[in-house]
């Protein structure tokens, strides 16, 4: 993170270049301007500088009246000086040459060089800036220090400690940016050394960024040791799927085989971060048991088949099923794959019941889009940066969102916003908040009230003093977080919080002008509900004539033996709940097709189970939490046979009389011919960082209706 | 011009045979391959091996800069860690996969050139033919150097 940087200009020298420049701007930063680079190791440009590795050595002098140039006696650090008028910067004198040299030679003085066998061996900062400014031989004859190589941090990271060059950037990173504070240096001087304060495991949701800018081998992943070399590898831009933040990725193959995932600049979303699950979260590609081909249960047994025969045996026993079938889909499947399934469902099985959700869900009316004409989110995670104030309501972001937990924790860290959590348990984002409402669990609601009453000055029962009864949340407490934040800001909650709170947060928020996001948590559940994979929503958030039935009416109507046939898709039943109404469904339906990468559980039940392409082995479009629509082209090929859903489900419609679909671009304008939000999308922005679903745009209704709402709590 | 059987015919014979009778007591070149080898230049490049250290452990640390150097991307490394009950090669780390594609190889020696350890090197063993194509495919097991 640079110094504050104005909107003042002031006149320096590079190289005797003229240039102009911001004032306050970092020498390092200000040379870019130019095409030039100053060498680094310990700056990094979303850390604070603390000029600790002295590669940045460069000679600065300032313009004296007579027009000659006065240079300091010294080299100065170009990461943390800010410029100023008059400056006059040198890069590349003898001088300057001279110290890299110096630099560098006393750090490899100190370093093991088995880079034959490091894992950062290939695309190693030290390697980089010893070859292009460093000396060619090494007069250090004496014995290197040793200390313990490959010492397990945690179980993603491993530290070589005779490796590591003393640059703090691990340490800062969990200071300023992840916030754990996990890290520091023990001892000091030639012994300092990163490690956890207590020898204690490296405990953190993001911890595998530390490997990405340590500038050294020093940290390396544990799941990626000896792998491979960065020259083995290919790589290709993907998403992440396994989080719901639409985090931007370098996705890492090898030979046809996924090896690791490394952070992709979006400044939209993730700037350059991930987040564990991201990056160690991905090894389901290589699972040993992927489904190849589709497999028809004989008996016990069950045989490998052909999609031919597979999708005659499904068109059986769903076409034109009407109630008696049923499908419920995955809300990680990219926007096409859902809307071709829902559609199929809707057309050729001639039935609504089909649902992404795991339990409950609203109804239609029940939604805050057409219950009161408020936008669910309103905002984006870039915003949230710039909020002056950030109500995080029972969520535990570094979990759920972690992409938005980096940036509320941002824009406390460095904007100064001030943030207020209110949660059942304690979350990572106390540690920063301004004020924390711990309230009881099953009070979110009457909590959400007591805010909304402060915040938007309005009369009721809902009295800090009758919240302190009912939820344990001190009465001034509350009132203080009310103070805390102030007139404008943003409120952040997630989907998992039940509905009577959340509708009190987004009216309170739209009373208060407040950005509000109610956030998803899956990859595409936005995705899912705008292209209809809900039993009473069309594509583009129409409601359907009749609702069909959901996740829990499915299970219901299984259990009860009215359900003739059931096709999981990417979803194990097992994980919808209840365990035991799962089972009586899934036994009790006469056909149960199971779409999935890898048999599940509910797969032991299947008549047929069909092999899915992972996201990276398809192109697709996934919908984040924000509503941000990305793209991602098939990186990997499909083990076998597998095949993308929206391609099984355009195969069954077209057996059965429909126009037969290509590709996913046609599936595309397919979509944006009945969802004008995805109609307005350019395809060139969603592929060159994701684009924004236009925001629906506030236009409230019915506001009264919360009345209700308050009045049943 | 008159045809001359003297001049054309009979004299190119018997000088042809002068020649050969004069080579007879030369010393012979050809050497009766495969019974006989003619011996080879030191530096000859041919088939790779992967040598070891006289304790018998591999010298190759499986770390792909031969895959890197090599200009027919004819190696695939996989290197995987040594522990003490299993262990290949001093250190952390050894080759785990070691394949050499002898279709798309051109002995240039580049990988031996690479190698940190010099475990890859190129020796004297042309003897490359096969019958099948999957043959050519030179495993680390038919790579590596017995143990002496
Ligand atoms: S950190 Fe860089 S210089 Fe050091 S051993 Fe690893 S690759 Fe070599
Ligand atoms: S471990 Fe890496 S990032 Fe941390 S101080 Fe050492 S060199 Fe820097
Ligand atoms: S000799 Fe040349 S072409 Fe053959 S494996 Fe070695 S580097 Fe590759
Ligand atoms: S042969 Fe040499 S260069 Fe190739 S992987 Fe083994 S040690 Fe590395
Ligand atoms: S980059 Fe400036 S001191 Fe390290």
């Amino acid at each position: 993170m640079a110094a504050a940087v104005s909107t003042e200009t002031v006149n320096i020298t590079v190289n005797d270049i003229e240039l102009v420049v911001p004032k306050g701007e970092l020498v390092v930063e200000a040379v870019k301007r130019l095409g030039l680079e100053i060498p680094i190791f310990c700056y990094h440009p979303r850390l604070k500088p603390v000029g600790m590795c002295r590669m940045c050595l460069v000679e600065v002098g300032f313009k004296q009246p007579d027009g000659t140039v006065r240079k300091m006696p010294k080299p100065q650090a170009g990461c943390t000086l800010p410029v100023s008028e008059g400056m006059a910067v040198y890069t590349d004198t003898d001088a300057v040459k001279r110290d890299r040299k110096g630099v560098l030679e006393f750090l490899l003085a100190n370093h093991p060089l088995d880079c034959p066998i490091c894992d950062r061996g290939g695309e190693c900062p030290l390697q980089n800036n010893t070859l292009a400014y460093g000396p060619s031989t090494s007069r250090f004859v004496e014995m290197k220090r040793h200390l313990p190589k490959a010492y397990p941090l945690s179980q993603y990271v491993t530290l070589d400690l005779e490796r590591c060059i003393q640059c703090g950037r691990c340490v800062r990173f969990t200071e300023e940016i992840s916030g754990d504070s996990q890290l520091a240096f023990r001892f000091r001087g030639a012994s300092m050394q990163p490690s956890t304060f207590q020898l204690t495991d490296f405990e953190s949701k993001f911890s595998g960024n530390v490997i990405e800018i340590c500038p050294v081998g020093a940290l390396t992943s544990a799941k990626y040791r000896f792998r491979a070399r960065p020259w083995d590898l290919q790589t290709s831009p993907g998403i992440c799927t396994v989080t719901p933040c639409g985090t931007n990725i370098w996705f890492d193959h090898r030979s046809g085989k996924f090896v690791r995932v490394n952070g992709r600049t979006n400044e939209g979303v993730n700037e350059e971060w991930t987040c564990d699950r991201t990056k160690f979260g991905h090894d389901f590609y290589n699972a040993a048991d992927r489904l190849a081909t589709p497999f028809r249960r004989d008996g016990e047994a069950f045989n490998a088949a052909s999609w031919s025969e597979a999708s005659q045996a499904v068109l059986a026993a769903f076409a034109d099923g009407g109630e008696g079938v049923a499908v419920l889909v995955s809300p990680t499947l990219s926007n096409e794959s859902l809307f071709m399934t829902q559609r199929l469902v809707r057309d050729t099985f001639k039935t609504n019941n089909i649902d992404f959700r795991p339990s409950g869900g609203l109804a239609w009316s029940e939604r805050l889009e057409n219950k009161y004409g408020l936008d669910p989110v309103g905002g984006t995670i870039a915003d949230l940066e710039h909020a002056g104030s950030i109500l995080v309501f029972g969520a535990s972001l570094a979990d759920e969102q972690p992409m938005t937990f980096l940036r509320v924790r941002k824009a406390w860290f460095s904007h100064g916003a001030r943030v207020v959590v209110a949660h059942e348990v304690a979350t990572e984002a106390d540690s920063f908040a301004d004020v924390v409402l711990r309230y009881n669990p099953g009070s979110a609601a009457v909590v959400a009230a007591g805010l909304r009453q402060l915040l938007a000055k309005v009369e009721g029962k809902f009295t800090p003093e009758h919240v302190e009864s009912v939820s344990g949340v001190p009465a001034d407490k509350l009132r203080a977080a009310a103070a805390s934040l102030g007139e404008n800001g943003a409120v952040v909650t997630t989907r998992r919080l039940a509905k009577p709170a959340a509708e009190i947060l987004a009216v309170a928020a739209h009373e208060t002008g407040r950005t509000f996001l109610h956030m998803g948590p899956h990859a595409n559940t936005e995705g899912a509900a705008a292209l209809g994979a809900l039993p009473d929503t069309l594509p583009g958030g129409v409601k359907a004539e009749t609702a069909g039935l959901d996740t829990k009416g499915i299970l219901d109507a299984a259990a009860a033996g009215k359900l003739k046939a059931l096709w999981l898709v990417g979803v194990d039943a097992f994980s919808l709940g209840d365990r035991d109404l799962v089972s009586r469904a899934l036994e009790n339906v006469e056909t149960l097709v199971v779409t999935d990468y890898r048999p599940t559980e509910s797969a032991e039940y299947a008549s047929w189970l069909l092999p899915l392409a992972l996201p990276a082995e398809q192109d697709g479009t996934y919908t984040s939490s924000e509503r941000r629509v990305q793209h991602m082209g098939a990186i990997l090929q499909a083990p076998g046979e597998a095949r993308a859903q929206w391609q099984v489900a355009q195969e069954l419609a077209a057996r059965s009389g429909a126009a037969p679909v290509f590709s996913t671009s046609e599936v595309r304008s397919l979509i944006d011919s009945v969802a004008p939000d995805y109609a307005s999308l350019t395809m060139a922005k969603v592929i060159d960082g994701g684009e924004l679903l236009p925001r629906r745009g506030q236009s409230p209704h019915d506001l009264e209706k919360l009345a209700q709402t308050l009045g049943g709590l | 011009m008159s045809f001359d059987v003297f001049r054309d015919v009979a004299k190119p014979i018997v000088s042809g045979f002068g020649i050969t009778a004069r080579r007879l007591k030369a010393d012979k070149v050809t050497v009766q391959y495969p019974e006989e080898r003619r011996e080879q230049f030191p530096r000859t490049r041919w088939r790779h091996v992967l040598t070891r250290y006289d304790s018998g452990l591999e010298r190759c640390i499986g770390c792909s800069l031969c895959a890197g150097a090599c200009p027919a991307k004819c190696i695939y490394v996989e290197a995987a860690e040594n522990t003490d009950e299993a262990r290949f090669s001093p250190g952390e780390r050894y080759s785990h996969r070691y394949e050499i594609n002898m279709l798309r190889c051109i002995f240039c020696g580049y990988c031996q050139d690479a190698c940190p350890t010099g475990a890859i090197v190129l020796r004297q063993d042309f003897e490359l033919a096969n019958y099948e194509r999957e043959d050519f495919i030179y495993t680390k097991e038919m790579l590596l150097e017995p143990i002496r």
